[in-house]
């Protein structure tokens, strides 16, 4: 894998060079930092994109194009990064050597057509287009609770600090999709156009002079933009005392989901011992989590741990029975106090150290994840791979005891499985 | 080994029955870093009942899936979980309708790890403690699944659908059967099923089939061939049971699902063939970029939706689920589709040019390449090297033709409301 940055003013083209796929894959990532009411709106502008454009009259017409061009397979999202929302635009088509003379050019056409050419009419989205994304919306928030775990997730967060990042929904809020408009909805798109900062991340077996000259020409921003605010949120303090909180659900199961801040984290803590800790609490089959909620005290089928070093919050997420809750934040909360204690063994730490190695191994099999470890570089500022995987060899069980004293049980949330009778 | 080319992608595949009636299948990608391993059984929650010279069985719902779990308790008290990663090695096992696999993948320690993997599966260690202590966690299991609305509507369409078959029951059982599940049971079913004759390997990635085929000879070349007990099967009569059922479920945006059962005995092509041509005609009507998908859009009448077609003996049913503001006008729209059937070359060769392009996507990913080929082994019982000249060969004439014998009106629909 060979990686080379280009500054080109309006943003950086990363190219990641490697013989691996029989795909190119380019995307193409919008930062801004997150405002709580303008997540809806971000949501329904890269919705309407993908809508239409000012070639292709329907989603129908601009399906049929990319079937066209070999099946090329496009996508966008939203996701929030500690205090940024990062939109992103995603394409991955055949090389031309698998379909035919310019099928990557004509690919990256039909992007850049997208992005740069949408259905608008008086400097306004048209109406019947936005409110096919609104109601696209409505419906998504309409569903919100059927997957229950995430919901959970949702209202633990919300319930452990109401103003943080940490609890905006992605999903977005009813009352801010009744706000949007044709005009605003143009203002937005202009505003992430031109305002927000671009990073563009080309994957594949490419000539890198041409695929540069390409990037150019089908991607043009106007605007030299630096970023202005720190990705890392805020530290939160844990509260004295826990906070226990319920909210009902028509439900069999109940769900589990308990924040766990992280307090005074270094640099290198954050991105070492942490991702060790992390495994061993609740990564996978091998955790303590698993290994004794689930196998020793089959309180559950699902239970995990998952860290984030960009909100310095450690999350724990179970599906139990209502009955078994007083039991079950028992014993999590004995098995995060005996880690504290450093009661676990050197061989569990060459265990989440040969998963964090596989992990690094398996992520060149995947083009997008190859992107997001780029991404997250030019970002975060973190060392290349080869230097991670020399510095987490050498990560000991005292940093990671260390890691696991800064994390503090802070709010249980029960979602609680009250089933009330059906038809 | 036998080399099988795949045409028109550049890969390969190693295929070999050893004498006792196991099944090899192994594709090398060694452009690849990781490998995926799965040693399957073809016994899954589709058996209900079954009897060899001896005995007649008839364990508890939810049995297949219940040993699965099972198979991770090992006598000699290693966790296979902790086995596999001590090399970073992921693991896992699932159960289906007619297939139970378990499987490791990673980027290390392949030889150790497959020999492993089958030494585990070959040693079953079932005690009264450890099937009691299982009880609580499948129960979960169970209550998690029937939390989730798409999957309580698809069992509810499994149950219009089929009068007597077993796709209309949970794969994991219930509750109250699982709880009446034995040791003597599971050591049954294992006896009867986990045999050489009845299952396959199934290798993909990176590693050398050489020292592969090796390994896979000295763990199980001694397994003796067992006669396949009878299995109790069920006779499905051609109709769906039930035409029409609403139900009322904790969901705020309602639901609809529509099948359609065709019976198959109608049809004289063969089962890879006919399932392509009937996946045509479903993606011609309902796919992405269908007429049909283009109007309910406009009229904001779905939010999301997922299609699929299912194989059982004699027939193959279509499944539609989706999420609807307005489930009464969705469903009439469908119906409407299916009434009508409209179908067009130029769609036709335009799907037949995307298909060919995903053929090469897939080969070009070890986990794709395990999904895609694991389905053509339990589907046709073998791999497929040539699917791409298949399609290509596809006739507009001959999907017109398979058309015109579905009977499109044999169909089962359901709504769930909210409460």
């Amino acid at each position: 894998m060979d990686y080379i940055k280009k500054d080109l003013g309006s943003f950086n083209l990363h190219m990641i060079n490697t013989e691996k796929f029989k795909t190119i894959t380019i995307k193409i990532l919008f930062h801004t930092p997150i405002i709580k009411e303008e997540i809806t709106k971000r949501n329904v502008l890269a919705d309407v994109l993908l809508q239409s454009s000012n070639k292709y009259n329907s989603k129908r017409d601009l399906i049929i194009a990319a079937e066209e061009l070999y099946a090329a397979d496009i996508s966008t999202n939203n996701q929030r990064l500690g205090n940024y929302i990062l939109t992103s635009f995603n394409l991955q088509t055949l090389m031309d050597k698998y379909t035919e003379e310019g099928n990557v050019e004509k690919s990256f056409r039909f992007l850049s057509e997208i992005l740069f050419n949408p259905d608008i009419e008086n400097k306004q989205f048209k109406k019947d287009k936005l409110d096919i994304a609104k109601n696209n919306s409505l419906m998504a928030l309409d569903s919100i609770k059927e997957n229950a775990t995430n919901y959970s997730l949702i209202r633990m967060a919300e319930t452990f600090d109401k103003d943080s990042p940490v609890s905006y929904r992605m999903t977005g809020y009813p009352e801010d999709l009744d706000m949007i408009t044709e005009k605003t909805l143009y203002e937005a798109y202009q505003k992430m156009i031109n305002n927000d900062y671009v990073d563009i991340f080309v994957v594949g077996n490419f000539d890198k002079k041409e695929m540069l000259a390409l990037v150019k020409k089908c991607f043009k921003f106007k605007r030299v933009k630096k970023r202005k605010a720190s990705y890392y949120l805020k530290e939160h303090k844990a509260r004295k005392k826990r906070l226990f909180a319920k909210e009902e659900i028509d439900n069999t199961q109940s769900k589990l989901a308990i924040a766990c801040p992280i307090n005074k984290l270094t640099e290198y803590e954050r991105n070492y011992p942490l991702i060790l800790a992390n495994l061993i609490l609740g990564g996978g089959v091998d955790s303590k989590l698993f290994k004794d909620v689930r196998e020793k005290n089959s309180l559950c089928y699902t239970v995990r741990s998952f860290s984030n070093k960009l909100d310095s919050l450690l999350v724990i997420t179970a599906g139990i029975d209502k009955n078994n809750y007083s039991k079950t934040v028992e014993v999590i909360t004995r098995i995060l106090n005996d880690l504290k204690k450093g009661k676990f063994t050197d061989n569990d730490i060459e265990i989440a150290k040969e998963f964090y190695y596989t992990s690094i191994e398996e992520l060149e099999e995947d083009e997008y994840r190859i992107i997001v470890e780029f991404m997250m570089e030019e970002i975060l500022g973190l060392d290349p791979i080869v230097e991670r995987l020399k510095k987490i060899s050498k990560v000991n069980k005292k940093e990671i005891v260390k890691v696991f004293k800064k994390i503090t049980m802070d709010t249980v949330f029960l979602l609680e499985g009250v089933k009330n009778e059906e038809d | 080994m036998k080399k099988i080319s795949l045409s028109h992608l550049d890969r390969e595949c190693y295929v070999e029955t050893l004498n006792n009636g196991l099944e090899v299948f192994m594709i090398p990608l060694l452009d690849k870093k990781n490998y995926f391993i799965s040693y399957a059984t073809r016994f899954g929650s589709d058996i209900l009942e079954f009897s060899n010279d001896k005995t007649k069985y008839k364990p508890p719902l939810g049995i297949a899936h219940f040993l699965e779990h099972k198979m991770f308790e090992q006598e000699d008290g290693i966790d296979p979980f902790t086995y596999f990663s001590k090399s970073g090695t992921d693991s896992n096992a699932s159960t289906s309708f007619d297939n139970t696999q378990y499987i490791c993948f990673g980027t290390k320690n392949f030889n150790d790890n497959l020999e492993y993997l089958l030494k585990f599966v070959n040693n079953p260690y079932y005690t009264d403690d450890n099937v009691n202590k299982e009880k609580g966690i499948i129960a979960e299991e169970i209550n998690m699944y029937e939390d989730i609305p798409d999957f309580k509507l698809e069992m509810k369409l499994r149950e219009c659908l089929y009068h007597k078959h077993p796709r209309r029951l949970d794969i994991a059982g219930t509750v109250e059967e699982i709880n009446k599940i034995t040791k003597e049971d599971l050591y049954a079913c294992y006896n009867n099923f986990y045999i050489p004759n009845n299952m396959f390997i199934l290798i993909v990635g990176n590693f050398s089939k050489e020292e592969a085929n090796k390994i896979i000879k000295e763990q199980l070349n001694s397994k003796e061939k067992v006669d396949l007990p009878t299995i109790k099967n069920v006779v499905e009569p051609v109709s769906v049971k039930t035409k029409e059922l609403t139900v009322k479920s904790n969901i705020e945006l309602p639901k609809t699902a529509l099948g359609l059962k065709v019976s198959t005995k109608n049809f004289k092509e063969s089962d890879l063939e006919l399932d392509l041509y009937l996946n045509m005609l479903t993606v011609i009507l309902f796919g992405a970029s269908s007429l049909f998908r283009e109007k309910v859009r406009n009229n904001k009448l779905l939010s999301n939706i997922y299609t699929e077609w299912e194989s059982i003996d004699n027939f193959k049913t279509f499944y539609l689920m989706a999420s609807s503001p307005e489930p009464n006008k969705l469903i009439e729209e469908v119906k409407d589709v299916l009434k009508n059937v409209s179908l067009d070359e130029k769609t036709f060769e335009r799907i037949k040019k995307v298909w060919i392009a995903n053929e090469v996507k897939i080969y070009d990913n070890v986990d794709l390449t395990v999904n895609n080929t694991y389905d053509d082994i339990l589907k046709y019982n073998e791999i497929i090297p040539n699917r791409i000249d298949i399609i290509k060969k596809m006739k507009f004439k001959k999907l017109q033709e398979i058309v015109s014998k579905i009977d499109f009106n044999n169909i089962s629909i359901v709504k769930m409301l909210n409460k």
